[in-house]
């Protein structure tokens, strides 16, 4: 019987409710618009909370808070680069790569060379990675070359463009978490790091790519964040850290490490836009807001949690 | 013979400047700022570097350092204070992390003998001086503003800033002062935009299929309007007056817009430059002048025949500015002291 009730599925229910609760108030002419915003806006949180769940996955300490920092460092630069100018998309994506591959590659320097703690090596590059940001451009905003601009609004086929690149990237995490050797390994470190390098896993190696991954992952969704709106800014990622952390653990991943879900961090992404707009809609204050917002995250975790010990 | 001309020269000069800079040409005054962390603050900082940059250049000013603190902390911007007098500067301008927090260390400074100076984020300590911000009147004003543009009112959108924070409520409530005085408004929705673009843009995408059709007007509270004609305009939505905060790209968007179709709104924000009124109000203190302990900011407004004018002065990507000189900042104080 609990089987059939997968640690996700907490995740698209709530989404599901409070959709059906802000369309109750709109009627059903605002039904449509509101599935747009809602897709669109949750692709930023899937694109940072892939990476996030990846390195949660690793096991106990194992968390990105470089994340927000990585994400204007990659939007300021690849737009500077681009200037605005036709024909230099392509380069401008490969920047922000680029970026998202150096910030991983710096943390995870800091990692095992210098033995820092996770949380404490990936807080510390975040303060280097800002400063870089704030010192290239001083915070002025450039706009995006037009064709990324339309691109990043756009949709195709009735869904958003964006929506589109967060359903691949989550198709490609899912092949690599549930189907590759890198996600077997990646599940076993962070069940038992001990008895996984004992048991011949490349651990460092594994490690290595974790910390790249998410943090690419956070310079993708910096680079499509500065496109949507118009320009990078000094202070776009401040609350992708939360997020990222919030989609990881309401989609159903363990927040201890070692079961990580991708189809979860949908469902719970589009839930954490949902219930902002939810409550926005219905006219209740910003205290309201946040109190109802932190109980609902602690009714879904308790609920996705109780379930698996049940099972 | 040269030499001896150069000397005449700059006695000459020196006779004629004298008077009225000897008093203030060894003091030193430093910077004390909480976050540099948004293009607004960016530009404040930047603007103090030239007008202080000019001022020691001329012998007004020893020095004026600026100091930012990294984290945004009351208990480290505390810290940076008492450096700062260990260091014996003779002024601290004051950009405060917490109206209260800072008020020991503010105390402390007073006590040695320090012209404490904040503004923006002011401090409510006595012996300080306080260049405020009359957040109320900057949220009444755009409701004033709107009731001229549409006598017969409509459904107004609220953006507000951070929650929680001093500046959002007052602004807010002035606001709502404001639909108070013109009633024939009304504010049917109200989202929180954390005064950034990308954050206005997905709270009203989000609250806009609730909305009623007629929303004729969005009072802001500075760095969201782009984001919500963004968020407007995906919606597919009749465009509103969209009050704007002096932002370059919302500037941008506006004359866009007044090109395509004649567009008509308003901006209001403060300038970043507000960093040098303190600065020449500090030398003013230091000058022996009397100088009351509460002033206002002047408002920087943009008007529909000004936009040109002010696009051209605002950096790409930057924010509307304005920098203070010293009979800006004696007109200031005059202005209060009445």
């Amino acid at each position: 019987m609990s089987g059939l009730v997968r640690p996700w599925s907490w995740a698209f229910a709530a989404a599901g409710l409070t959709y059906a609760a802000t369309v109750a108030l709109t009627g059903v002419q605002g039904a449509p618009g509101l599935l747009v915003a809602t897709l669109t806006f949750a692709s930023f949180s899937v694109l940072v909370g892939l990476g996030q769940m990846a390195v949660i996955t690793l096991g106990p300490g194992n968390v990105d808070l470089s994340i927000p920092a990585v994400m204007t460092l990659a939007g300021t630069l690849s737009l500077k680069l681009m200037d605005g100018a036709a024909g230099t998309e392509a380069w401008g994506l490969l920047a922000a790569l680029g970026i998202g591959l150096g910030a991983g590659a710096a943390n995870y320097a800091l990692i095992l060379l210098l033995r820092i703690p996770p949380i404490i090596a990936t807080l510390s590059a975040s303060f280097m990675f800002q400063s870089l940001a704030v010192w290239s451009n001083r915070g002025l905003r450039i706009k995006p070359p037009d064709t990324l601009a339309t691109f990043s609004t756009g949709a195709t086929l009735g869904m958003p463009n964006l929506a589109w690149i967060a359903l691949l990237a989550a198709a490609v995490f899912w092949v690599l978490i549930e189907r590759s050797a890198y996600g077997r390994r990646l599940s076993a470190i962070g069940q038992n790091a001990r008895a996984a390098r004992l048991a011949g896993v490349p651990v460092e190696g594994v490690r290595a790519a974790t910390y790249l991954l998410s943090a690419v992952m956070a310079a993708l969704a910096g680079f499509w964040l500065a496109c949507f709106s118009g320009g990078a800014a000094l202070n776009m990622g401040a609350e992708y850290l939360l997020m990222s952390i919030a989609v990881v653990v309401i989609g159903g991943s363990s927040i201890a490490g070692g079961n990580s879900n991708v189809p979860g961090i949908w469902g719970a992404a589009m839930f954490m836009f949902l219930i902002v707009s939810m409550l926005n809609s219905y006219g209740l204050g910003a205290g309201v807001r946040l109190i109802l917002t932190g109980a609902v995250i602690i009714a879904i975790v308790a609920a996705a949690s109780g379930r698996r010990a049940a099972a | 013979m040269r030499t001896l001309t150069k000397m005449a020269l700059s006695a000459a000069v020196l006779a004629l400047a004298g008077p009225a800079l000897a008093d203030t040409a060894d003091r030193r005054i430093a910077l004390s700022n909480n976050y540099a962390g948004n293009s607004w603050r960016q530009a404040m900082l930047q603007s103090w570097e030239t007008v202080t940059g000019q001022a020691v250049a001329d012998g007004v000013v020893a020095e004026a350092p600026a100091f930012t603190t990294a984290e945004n902390q009351a208990t480290e911007q505390a810290a940076q204070i008492q450096n700062i007098i260990l260091e014996g500067y003779d002024a601290i301008v004051l950009n405060a992390a917490s109206p209260t927090a800072l008020n020991g260390a503010v105390k402390e400074a007073c006590d040695a003998g320090i012209v404490v100076v904040s503004f923006d984020g002011i401090v409510t300590e006595p012996c300080a001086y306080r260049i405020a911000v009359d957040f109320r009147e900057m949220g009444r004003k755009q409701v004033e503003y709107l009731s001229g543009r549409l006598p017969e009112g409509g459904n107004l959108l609220e953006i507000r800033g951070l929650a929680g924070v001093f500046v959002d409520d007052e602004i807010s409530a002035g606001i709502h002062a404001g639909v108070e005085q013109f009633p024939q408004f009304s504010i049917v929705g109200s989202v929180h935009g954390d005064w950034a673009q990308d954050v206005a843009q997905r709270a009203v995408a989000g609250v806009l299929p609730s909305l009623p059709d007629d929303i004729v007007g969005v009072v802001t509270q500075g760095g969201d309007g782009y984001g919500a004609a963004q968020a407007f305009a995906a919606a597919g939505r009749e465009m509103p007056i969209i009050v704007m905060g002096n932002r370059q790209d919302e500037l941008l968007w506006w004359k866009e817009q007044r090109d395509a179709n004649g567009y008509e709104t308003m901006s209001v924000s403060i300038a970043p430059g507000v960093s040098t009124l303190a600065f020449w109000v500090a030398q003013q203190v230091l000058d022996g002048q009397t100088v009351p302990q509460d002033l206002i900011v002047p408002f920087l407004e943009i008007q529909q025949d000004g936009l040109d004018a002010a696009l051209e002065t605002t950096p790409e990507g930057g924010v509307a500015n304005e920098e203070y000189t010293l009979d800006d900042a004696k007109a200031v104080i005059a202005a209060a002291a009445n």
